[in-house]
C-alpha cells in the first residue's frame, strides 16, 4: 500500500491497484528529496518486480532540481522494468499555459527509451 | 531605531516586493516563497516569469540552508541569512546573502565564472550531465542549484564576496529574470 499525501511542498504519492497506475500530484520541493521520495524507491524495489503493467502519472507544476534528479531516477527504473518486457508508459500532465512544465517534461522524455506522453489539462479552478 | 519611514522609502525606491532576514528554516522558505508568488499572480505577470522567480527563489534559500545545515552552522552568529525578492520595469531580481567560508571561496568563485561562460544550450548539457551523477551521499542537494538559476537568468549571474572575519566571508548572489 502507498499513499502519501500532499503538502505544500510535496505531491501526493498514490499507486492504484485495480488500475496499476502510480500518480505524482502537486508540486516538489521539499525539505529533502532525497529522504521525501525514499519511501516510493522503496515501494519500487519491492513491488515493481510483480507489475507486469504500470502506468505513471505525473502532475507536478513545479519541481525543484533534487526533486527533478530523483525524478530521472524513477524514470530510470522504470526504463530498466520495461527492458525486462514490461509494460511502462508515462503520461505526463501539465496546465495549458505552462511552458515551463512542459519543457521540463520534454527534457525527461528526449533521452528516455519509455512511451511518454505530454497532457495539456484546463485549470478548471481558476 | 532608525526611522522605519527611510526604510519603506528605502524599499519601495529599490522595488523590493519582500525580503527576509534571519534563519532560514524549510517553514519560513515556503511561507515566503508562496507569499511572493501569490504577490506576482496579482501583479498578473506571465505564468513563466512567476514560475522563473520562484523557483530561482527556491534554488537560492535552499542552497543556503542545505550549506547552514552541513556546515554545522546552525544557531550561531552565522546561520543568519538574507533573501529580497525585486523588480523595476522589465525585470524582477532574486538575491540571497549567507556567510560562506573562506576556505569554500574559490572554489563557489570558480564554479559561478565557468557557469557565467556557457551559453544556454552549454547549461542545458551540463544540467543533464550533473542529473547523471550519482548523488553524493553527504550532499543535501544534487549540486544542481546553481546550474538552474543560471539557465533562467537573463545574462550572467552577479554575485560578490565582502570579508566578514578570518573565517567568513559575506556572499551576495544576485539573478536577473526577465520575460525571454
Amino acid at each position: 500500500m502507498l499513499c502519501i499525501p500532499a503538502t505544500i511542498s510535496s505531491p501526493e504519492v498514490s499507486f492504484d491497484q485495480d488500475t496499476s497506475c502510480l500518480a505524482l500530484k502537486g508540486e516538489s520541493y521539499p525539505e529533502n528529496s532525497f529522504e521525501f521520495f525514499a519511501p516510493l524507491f522503496s515501494w519500487l524495489e519491492s513491488d515493481l518486480p510483480r507489475l507486469k503493467k504500470l502506468r505513471l502519472e505525473i502532475n507536478i507544476p513545479y519541481m525543484n532540481s533534487s526533486s527533478t534528479k530523483c525524478i530521472l531516477d524513477i524514470f530510470d527504473l522504470l526504463a530498466e522494468h520495461a527492458g525486462q518486457g514490461n509494460e511502462v508508459t508515462i503520461c505526463w500532465y501539465y496546465e495549458e499555459g505552462n511552458d515551463r512544465a512542459l519543457e521540463l517534461a520534454n527534457e525527461f522524455s528526449e533521452d528516455l527509451p519509455l512511451p511518454f506522453e505530454t497532457i495539456p489539462f484546463r485549470n478548471e479552478e481558476g | 531605531m532608525n526611522s522605519l519611514r527611510s526604510l519603506k522609502e528605502q524599499f519601495v525606491r529599490e522595488g523590493i516586493l519582500i525580503a527576509f532576514n534571519g534563519a532560514f528554516t524549510h517553514n519560513i522558505i515556503e511561507e515566503i516563497g508562496n507569499a511572493a508568488k501569490r504577490h506576482m499572480e496579482h501583479r498578473q505577470l506571465t505564468r513563466n516569469i512567476i514560475t522563473d522567480v520562484f523557483a530561482v527563489y527556491i534554488e537560492q534559500t535552499q542552497n543556503v540552508r542545505n550549506y547552514m545545515l552541513r556546515q554545522g552552522l546552525g544557531g550561531g552568529v552565522y546561520d543568519s541569512a538574507i533573501v529580497i525578492i525585486s523588480s523595476n520595469a522589465e525585470q524582477y531580481f532574486v538575491a540571497s546573502g549567507n556567510p560562506v567560508r573562506q576556505a569554500d571561496k574559490a572554489e563557489l568563485q570558480e564554479r559561478l565564472d565557468f557557469l557565467n561562460r556557457q551559453d544556454k544550450d552549454a547549461l542545458k548539457q551540463l544540467y543533464k550531465q550533473q542529473l547523471r551523477k550519482p548523488k553524493d551521499d553527504s550532499a543535501l542537494g544534487a549540486g544542481l542549484g546553481l546550474i538552474d538559476m543560471a539557465r533562467r537568468s537573463c545574462g550572467p549571474l552577479s554575485y560578490s564576496f565582502e570579508e566578514l572575519d578570518d573565517s567568513f566571508v559575506f556572499f551576495t548572489l544576485n539573478v536577473t529574470i526577465a520575460e525571454a
